[in-house]
Formats: C-alpha cells, sequence, structure tokens
C-alpha cells in the first residue's frame, strides 16, 4: 500500500493511542509552558479586583453549568472564588440547574479549606438552585431590590436578615455578573439585566461558544471572558501572580514574562495546590495535542492530494 | 471509604464510556443507559423538592398566598399534554409562556441588533474597525440573494465567504480545544483521584 493510501484508511483507533499518550504524558511529567494572558481574561480580572475590600461591593458568580463541562469550567469556579476570597471581595453564588447547584457546594468547599477565616453569609452568600422558569424575574427583580428577588439562600435563610446584605441593595451594588456556562446564558444576562440596569456582564464559557462572544466583547456589552481551559489558566496565573502576591493588577507585569516568573516564586505554598493549578497543567497535555492535530491535518491533506494526483495519472493513461 | 467506593465506580464508568472508542459494546451501552437514568433521578426530585415544594406548595397551601392559583393552574393544564382527548387545553399555557418571550423582543433588539450596529457607525481610525466594517457588509451582502452574485460586486461577496471561513476555522480550533479539555479533565481523574499518580 501507498504512502498517500495509508494515510487514507488509516484505523482512526491508532489515532486515539497517539492521542491518549500525548495527554497522559505532559499530566504526569509536566513541562510548564508558558501562560500568555489576553486582554479579555485580564479586563475581567481588573473589573473583579477594583472592588477589593469594599463592604458596599460585590459580584454574582452564575454556575449554570452541569458536571459534563466541569475539565473546562471548574478551574474557572475555583480561580474566581479563590480570587474573591483572597483579595476580601464579597461573593453571590447562583445556579439556574439543579446540578450546578452541586457545584457550587464542590467549589465553596474546596476553596473555603484553604481561607478558614472567610464566612458563609458575611464574606460570601450563596444563593443555590433556582428553577430555570424564574430566571427573568429573578434577573429583573434584581436591579430594584435582590434581597427581594432571591428571597432565600441556598440554607433557607432569608436573605434580608443576612450580614452580607446590609450594604448591597441592587445592581447598583454589583460590580459585575459572572456568567460560567456551557451555553449562551450569558447573553440572557446582557439582554435583560444589561440592557435595563446597565449591570456589566463577564461570562466563563467552554471553548466551543468562546468565538461567539467577540462580538459582544467588541461592543462592551461583555467586559470580559474565560475562554475555555486556556481562559481558565490565564485566570489562574493572573490570581497566583498579583491576589496571592498580594499585588494591584498590572497590564504591564501581567505580560512581562520575566517579572512573571519571579512573581512565581514568591506565591505562598497553598497556590502550589494541585487544585489551583490544573487548568495550567491541562495546558501543557492541550499545547502538544494541538501540535499533533495540525501533523495529522497536513499529513491527511498530504495524503489526500498525492491520491488525488495518482487517479488523475491513472485517468490520464 | 463512600468516596473511594465513588471514584472506583467513576473510573470504571469513564472507562466504559472510552470503551466505545474500540468499538460499540455492552459495558458503553449500560454506562450510557445509566446515565440518563441517574440524570433523571437526580432532576426529578431535585426540582421536587426545590421548585415545586418551595415556590407553588409551601406559598399556596401553608402561607395561603392564593394569588398564586392562577399560575398554578395554567401549569398545572400542561400535565393535560398525556390526554389525546384534551391535549389542545395544554395550549393554553404554551401561548403564555409565547408571551413571556414577546416581553423579551424589545430588549432583546437593543442588546443583539442596535448595539451591534451602533459598533458599526464608529469613525474608520484603526485596523481593526477597518477590517469589522468590510467583514460585516461583505458578508450581509453575500446573504443578499436578489441580485446576481457578478463582477465586481460578485468580487465583493467573495471577501465576505473569505471573512466567514476565518470565523469558521476559529470555531473549529476551540472546538478541538474543548473536546480534548473534556478528555484531560478524565484523564486528570484517572490518574489523579483514581490511581494517584498525579498529587
Amino acid at each position: 500500500m501507498k504512502f498517500s493510501e495509508s494515510m487514507q484508511k488509516l484505523d482512526r483507533r491508532y489515532i486515539y493511542i497517539v492521542l491518549a499518550i500525548a495527554v497522559i504524558l505532559p499530566l504526569v511529567f509536566p513541562i510548564g509552558f508558558k501562560t500568555y494572558s489576553t486582554t479579555p481574561v485580564e479586563d475581567l480580572y481588573r473589573h473583579i479586583d477594583a472592588i477589593a475590600g469594599r463592604d458596599d461591593m460585590a459580584i454574582i458568580m452564575d454556575f449554570t453549568h452541569d458536571p459534563g463541562v466541569m475539565p473546562e469550567l471548574y478551574p474557572m469556579d475555583l480561580a474566581i472564588l479563590r480570587h474573591c476570597f483572597e483579595r476580601n471581595i464579597k461573593v453571590f453564588t447562583i445556579s439556574f440547574l439543579p446540578q450546578g447547584a452541586a457545584i457550587i457546594q464542590l467549589a465553596l468547599s474546596e476553596v473555603k479549606e484553604d481561607y478558614p477565616d472567610i464566612e458563609a453569609n458575611i464574606d460570601y452568600c450563596n444563593f443555590g438552585f433556582k428553577p430555570w422558569g424564574l430566571k427573568l424575574p429573578i434577573m429583573l427583580g434584581m436591579g430594584d431590590d435582590i434581597a427581594k428577588a432571591v428571597e432565600t439562600n441556598s440554607e433557607g435563610l432569608k436573605l434580608e436578615n443576612l450580614p452580607i446584605m446590609q450594604d448591597i441593595k441592587n445592581y447598583d451594588n454589583i460590580q459585575v455578573v459572572v456568567e460560567i456556562s456551557g451555553s449562551s446564558m450569558g447573553q440572557f444576562w446582557v439582554t435583560y439585566a444589561r440592557a435595563k440596569f446597565g449591570v456589566d456582564v463577564a461570562v466563563g464559557l467552554t471553548a466551543v461558544m468562546a468565538a461567539d462572544v467577540y462580538p459582544l466583547l467588541q461592543t462592551g456589552q461583555f467586559i470580559g471572558s474565560l475562554g475555555g481551559l486556556k481562559g481558565a489558566a490565564e485566570y489562574e496565573q493572573l490570581v497566583d501572580i498579583f491576589a496571592m502576591n498580594g499585588q494591584e493588577f498590572s497590564k504591564k507585569k501581567a505580560r512581562n514574562m520575566k517579572w512573571v516568573e519571579q512573581a512565581y516564586k514568591n506565591i505562598p505554598e497553598k497556590a502550589r495546590l494541585y487544585k489551583y493549578n490544573k487548568a495550567r497543567i491541562g495546558m501543557d497535555a492541550q499545547a502538544i495535542v494541538h501540535v499533533l492535530i495540525i501533523l495529522f491535518i497536513i499529513l491527511g491533506n498530504i495524503g489526500y492530494f498525492l491520491e488525488q494526483r495518482e487517479q488523475k495519472k491513472k485517468y490520464m493513461k | 471509604m463512600t468516596e473511594t467506593i465513588g471514584i472506583w465506580i467513576a473510573a470504571f464508568l469513564t472507562l466504559c464510556m472510552f470503551s466505545f472508542l474500540y468499538k460499540d459494546n455492552p459495558f458503553y451501552k449500560f454506562a450510557e443507559h445509566l446515565f440518563v437514568g441517574v440524570s433523571m433521578g437526580y432532576y426529578i426530585p431535585y426540582t421536587f423538592y426545590n421548585a415545586f415544594l418551595p415556590y407553588a406548595y409551601e406559598p399556596l397551601f401553608l402561607r395561603k398566598d392564593y394569588i398564586l392559583i392562577i399560575p398554578f393552574i395554567i401549569g398545572i393544564l400542561y400535565w393535560f399534554r398525556f390526554s389525546s382527548k384534551f391535549s389542545w387545553i395544554s395550549r393554553y399555557p404554551i401561548a403564555f409562556s409565547m408571551g413571556m418571550v414577546g416581553m423579551g423582543v424589545p430588549m432583546s433588539m437593543h442588546a443583539t441588533v442596535l448595539v451591534q450596529m451602533r459598533t458599526m457607525m464608529l469613525p474608520l481610525n484603526n485596523i481593526n474597525i477597518i477590517l469589522i466594517f468590510i467583514g460585516t457588509i461583505s458578508i450581509l451582502l453575500y446573504f443578499f440573494f436578489s441580485k446576481a452574485h457578478e463582477g465586481v460586486y460578485g468580487k465583493f461577496t467573495s471577501i465576505g465567504i473569505w471573512f466567514m471561513m476565518v470565523g469558521f476555522g476559529a470555531s473549529f480550533g476551540y472546538t478541538v480545544m474543548a473536546r480534548i479539555s473534556l478528555l484531560i479533565g478524565r484523564i486528570q481523574f484517572l490518574l489523579g483521584d483514581w490511581l494517584g499518580f498525579i498529587k
């Protein structure tokens, strides 16, 4: 069998084996490829960081995603929560999917392990699961009064009685709504909450959806976005080099790789935990697999064109 | 102990799913059906306890908030879908839901059309805005089929195809990244949580 023919008839299971090896090796022996941050991620980080230490401002994290997309989105959940807990930023968490409520619990408990001083209903408040059908009344109602629109937290406590709500009334006290999902849920926040009340919205999305948000980023309807595992890896890095070092965000520093490497040396031990580096370690495997896929595409195309030429020659004869 | 059992079950089911890469087999079928059943089994009681009880039953029957009878009855009408004779009644709550969709039309128009158009009307003073302007106009004209795509007009609309191809390429690249990320997530679970090779 000729090379061109073998390229076209290669059993796909060989490709799966090569891909599996390309994923497994970098995960067991991390390469440590550098992570370069991009503007949409930096914008979100800076926007959230701007309310560090303020009692009258908070962010809302909407976890409307299920476990199926956790490999991409869960590192984002952890990175944003860690940023907020480290920099004393108030967080509200909510999900319009039942499965999302369990993910909120998991993420909060994982990050809280390393922040024993952070207290529920004082530093953060979990609104828990709210039915999908109540999405619009809640989104619109929060523009007037968050406590009235959401009513209770995940433990069934009335929001109006909670200490975290003392200085927080409505979207005027919300710095940004971060929608983390594998769907176009972020669009709902733009359509209802942003269009009517002007609240800033950002998204953390699966990579499949990431290309669709660029028109909304360009218009400023999304103030930032985290696209797939790469976006999560970038946010993890920004939290490590700035928040964990007690530094203010600086775009110039974030893009100076020498400064970044130096900043990594000073981060506390808890930032080196595997759970806070999952996206960056995953990006090693991602990079290797991308190179492999590019090679496969090139080889496949070479095989295709060679076969076309052979057939043309046969036809001419 | 319970966590360890959970990890072993998750690892077994992951391997069952991966076995499909070799070929379709009973292990894959078992895991697939189990997934559908468990998802529904989780969803139904969770929704009952976290949606029906706190938002319908408790306010209506315990707190006597009788105004909720109206949405309650509208919701109940959906159940007529199961009757071939009275299924027409279920169209009423559907009609009501469609009315709710109508509420979003003006806001959607603003968010997805007007704001996007406004950014097309900025001064063409940098290369990005010029590219976006040319891309938008050429793609819009490409989908205008009342004039034959010939001559200069045809050449201009073919620029639209190039812009779309770049867009499709970006989407494909992101899709590859998404699928590989899911694989990475599962391998991280197998090597880390299950086998303990990654700490």
